[in-house]
């Protein structure tokens, strides 16, 4: 369990997840059934299209965090993008979702001070960083 | 280059891991800010763009026509002009048509449809709707259908036929300026058959609705 919690501790956990369970929302919200996809064909794509990659890249932000930035900037870029071609972004939760968890992995820092010593030894190094 | 730097970077946090247990990472309100604010301003302008009908979302019609009948339709407050709709851009229903269709869009203050059947075909299989086929029938405020096919035995009382459909004073939806329309007080319309590309209603009331998937779609 301690092991689990080294490795969250080294990636944007919370915001690639959200990623993730955003894009498999909107995925849901999609669904039709099969022979009904198969006819309309390349008109349903970008609707499939744009959450897959924010599954993708919700996945690629846990385990190559490294790159974040890039894969946050794509994930808040399809989530908005999911408005207008997957069910007003799978009925604004998935987009809302997709959005808070690019935008959690965008701020995310490696290596920081643990929480605690925040408040008793170094209030005056982060009281900027969290009054933002 | 600053990519490969923050790989390294990374990578290198690894080996500190044991040891620092405590250092952890962490989002920085500050650093989130800068996505969150521009991102949420983004989606607010595309709700709004969407409310005010200048993004077509929701109602870009989709170029897959849906054909209504309807036993009778008895409507008072009717008027009829020619409009234009658009389909999404790239559309592969636009076909020869430059995703633009010229349809004639009816406008019922407040009517009642009795017997109506409503079907699509979704290649191969019809999604059909039928609604008001027992003893109530459906009723409907503000209708008003984009269609580019009707069929039916139709008589109209005070009817004044071309006039300008944006002066439209017998129902509350004016047409375009400049654009041919007709206006009734009351119509009646049996045996309705309807080709129709759009649908919108302030009020439509489906009693007995049955909806499903079927190999054929409304008879006529």
């Amino acid at each position: 369990m301690s092991r689990f919690r080294e490795w969250r501790g080294h990636r944007p956990f919370a915001g690639g997840l959200l990623l993730v369970l955003g894009g498999a929302e909107i995925l849901v919200t999609m669904k039709a059934p099969l022979p009904v996809i198969l006819k309309i064909g390349m008109q349903g794509l970008a609707g499939y299209l744009l959450p897959s990659l924010m599954i993708v890249c919700g996945a690629l932000i846990l385990f190559n965090p490294a790159q974040r930035l890039f894969y946050s900037i794509l994930g808040i870029l399809l989530s908005l993008g999911t408005w207008l071609t997957s069910n007003i972004g799978g009925f604004v939760v998935g987009l809302l979702l997709g959005a808070v968890g690019s935008t959690l992995t965008f701020g995310w820092l490696p290596d920081q001070e643990p929480r605690r010593k925040r408040s008793a030894k170094q209030p005056e190094k982060h009281a900027a960083g969290l009054g933002g | 280059m600053a990519s490969s730097s923050d790989a390294t970077a990374s990578t290198n946090e690894r080996p500190e891991g044991p040891e620092t247990s405590g250092r952890r990472g962490r989002v920085r309100l500050k650093r989130a800010a800068v996505m969150a604010v521009p991102a949420t301003a983004v989606a607010a302008g595309l709700m709004i763009l969407t409310a005010q009908g200048a993004l077509g979302v929701q109602f870009a019609i989709s170029g897959m026509p849906f054909v209504v009948t309807a036993d009778k339709l008895e409507g008072q407050g009717f008027a009829q002009f020619g409009a234009l709709d658009h389909m999404i851009e790239n559309s592969p229903n636009e076909g020869d048509t430059g995703g633009q269709v010229l349809v004639v869009t009816s406008v019922v203050k407040s009517g009642k449809l009795t017997n109506l059947c409503q079907s699509v075909d979704l290649g191969g299989i019809q999604l059909v709707l039928t609604a008001g086929d027992k003893s109530t029938p459906v009723s409907v405020k503000n209708l008003a259908i984009d269609s580019d096919d009707i069929k039916g035995d139709a008589s109209f009382n005070n009817i004044e036929i071309g006039r300008d459909s944006s002066t439209f004073d017998k129902v509350d939806q004016q047409g375009p300026r400049g654009v041919y329309g007709q206006q009734a007080d009351s119509v009646t319309i049996t045996d309705l058959y309807q080709h129709n590309y759009a649908a919108t209603a302030a009020v439509f009331k489906l009693p007995d609705l049955h909806m499903r998937f079927q190999s054929e779609g409304c008879e006529q």
